[in-house]
């Protein structure tokens, strides 16, 4: 059947299209290549290299020398705390919050989901201010409870819709089904909530890769705390007085970027058809 | 109602009536009182957080831009519209308003379209290695914008960057080139790495709406003797014009909110050639003392309402030119909802 639905002349179409895709991709992911290439060259060899990506001799001390001395060992622990915390937090919140205005009217339902469209439009930097004054407030600054906190509670509304999008969706039929075998308000929820694998899938792929490389947050919020910066902050560790540690900095960045890529391959399957699903309806 | 949503839906009024319905019929089972308690429950843990983290700090920061504050003493000057005024005559704000607008209009002018065309290659099913190319495409998103800045400052620098040094070896320039210190070429810069960076995002939204796209209908147009421009024009582009209006919305706010690619890569700099907005906000807020926390907020606020305006235009023009698209490939538009 799909063999059929090839084109005749599929052949030379591949040999044509892998050829150019290739050559783009190759100077799209150049500047990882390059970070990756980097962190196994020694101080000297990064410099006169100019854009080759063959290291003239190899330095495996700047993985230990970020791992270890630039405290990377901890930034890693951090940021998979606030990670998955965080991660978490917004499943948790927007896909009830996403159900229940799928299914269910009550006053003030519009009012709140047009609220949260308008929230899409809001500048981040605008109301950062108030929300550090918050944080400040509550005692939680220079805290991993403040980071989390800070770190789930501004994003959120594009993942509500896309949970109300999908669950608007489902047929009739489902919940008809679970009202026959006597499921309640919360047991109902409990038996849809796997069908939203997709979206499910898709707000940890995005708040996931969001939280790991957030850097004002934890910036501002960890001031003076420097043990419980994550990555993105850690990396600055690297600025010395008057001179920058290169191959330390790239052998930092391969550390933070491996994992988000292992997540990303992970689910990418399900990301492609969970914005699908949520786009249609 | 349906139309203004991210999430479109023509039967959106009908599913409606239907819920009321259901909710009619379930009130009648069990108690009215019950069911309301379940949704206060399930609300309760957005609505907090969201008071708390987005419609607080709104409010708080409209009311702190009629103030003279540096965010230390107490909030005791108000000065009325004293910041907005201050504001409109400011030509930095100016200046950086300019330039947010240029870079939200080119970016999404190159990054739109270039991931649609990829989008289109990628889901194409005689393709070989389509993860490969998937993921080499996305994966710059991965990459936290400090270090993109880091390792573009180093990639472009004119002393022993790799792309100076990749360029003369070509012989397409005689010395070396400082792309990021120039007024003229620094905002383009900014702005197509930045495309560089959030495009594997847009690739996958049309990825997505690209699976709405039944195969038949490209079948049926091939043996119709249609080629790849009739097809792209009259099946795809119709099909998916509904979420390329939610998608083209999407691209220019994330584009008008561009902050930590500027921060890393030029500080506003050379000069002040390439200010944004958001930078201009955080460097009176957080940088240059004395703090300007209602300046700052002040500038917040006039900007909200400018984007909101931009983008509700742009919403509005999305949907006019829709609107007569529709009306040329209807038949297939109509076999499609039938």
């Amino acid at each position: 059947m799909i063999v059929k639905l090839l084109p005749k002349n599929s052949l030379r179409y591949n040999l044509i299209a892998v050829t150019i895709l290739l050559a783009v991709a190759y100077f799209w992911v150049y500047p990882f290549l390059w970070a990756i290439s980097g962190s196994f060259k020694t101080q000297a060899g990064m410099f006169q290299s100019g854009a080759s990506l063959i290291p003239q001799a190899l330095d495996l001390s700047n993985y230990s020398r970020a791992w270890v001395t630039a405290g990377f060992n901890t930034y890693f622990l951090n940021t998979v705390l606030y990670s998955c915390a965080s991660t978490l937090i917004e499943l948790f919140k927007s896909a009830l919050c996403g159900y229940v205005l799928a299914r269910y009217q009550f006053p003030g339902r519009n009012l709140l989901y047009k609220l949260i469209v308008a929230t899409l439009f809001i500048p981040i930097a605008s109301i950062i201010i108030p929300q550090f004054l918050l944080i400040e407030n509550l005692g939680l600054l220079n805290t991993r409870t403040g980071v989390i906190l800070a770190l789930s509670g501004a994003a959120g509304a594009l993942y509500v819709l896309l949970f109300e999008g999908f669950f608007r969706g489902l047929p009739e039929e489902i919940f008809d089904a679970a009202k026959v075998d006597g499921a309640g308000f919360a047991r109902t929820f409990w038996l849809v909530f796997p069908l939203a694998k997709p979206i499910i899938a898709t707000v940890i792929i995005f708040q996931f890769i969001a939280s790991w490389n957030e850097f004002n947050i934890p910036l501002i919020y960890t001031i003076s705390q420097p043990d419980l910066r994550n990555l993105a902050v850690g990396m600055f560790s690297f600025q010395g007085e008057h001179s920058f540690d290169w191959t330390g900095f790239a052998a930092g960045s391969v550390i933070s970027f491996i994992p988000i890529l292992i997540v990303f391959l992970v689910f990418q399957g399900y990301f492609v058809r969970g914005l699908a699903g949520a786009v249609k309806g | 109602m349906s139309k203004a949503s991210p999430v479109p839906s023509a039967d959106y009024a009908e599913r409606q009536q239907e819920q009321e319905s259901r909710v009619v019929r379930e009130k009648s089972r069990q108690g009215k009182g019950r069911t309301y308690l379940w949704i206060a429950l399930f609300l309760l843990p957005f609505l907090l957080l969201y008071g708390a983290f987005t419609l607080w700090p709104l409010l708080a920061t409209i009311y702190y831009s009629f103030f003279d504050w540096d965010g230390i003493q107490p909030l005791t000057s108000f000065i009325g519209v004293g910041n907005y005024q201050e504001l409109l005559s400011d030509p930095l704000f100016w200046l950086s308003f300019k330039n947010t607008l240029i870079f939200a209009i080119a970016n999404t002018a190159i990054k739109l379209p270039l991931s649609l065309l990829l989008a289109i290659i990628l889901t194409r099913k005689w393709l070989w290695g389509k993860r490969l190319f998937r993921t080499a495409f996305f994966v710059p998103i991965i990459l936290p914008v400090a270090l993109a800045g880091q390792i573009f400052s180093l990639l472009l620098n004119p002393a022993n960057g790799a792309f100076s040094a990749f360029l003369q070896q070509l012989h397409l320039i005689q010395g070396p080139i400082d792309l990021l210190g120039q007024d003229s070429t620094a905002l383009l810069s900014v702005i197509l790495i930045s495309v560089w960076q959030v495009f594997g995002q847009y690739m996958i939204y049309w990825m997505a709406a690209l699976q709405n796209v039944p195969e038949e209908l490209y079948e049926s147009a091939q043996i119709d003797g249609a080629n790849a421009w009739q097809q792209l024009t009259r099946i795809t582009l119709p099909i998916i014009q509904p979420v390329a209006v939610i998608i083209s919305l999407l691209a220019v706010i994330n584009a008008l909110h561009v902050f930590g690619i500027v921060v890393t890569l030029t500080s506003g700099g050379p000069g002040q050639s390439t200010y944004v907005i958001s930078y201009l906000i955080y460097t009176q807020a957080f940088q240059n003392v004395p703090f300007r926390y209602g300046y700052a907020s002040a500038g917040a606020v006039l900007f909200a309402i400018l984007a909101f305006l931009f983008v509700i235009t742009q919403a509005y023009i999305g949907r006019k030119v829709g609107a007569t698209d529709q009306t040329a490939p209807g038949h297939i538009e109509k076999e499609q909802k039938a």
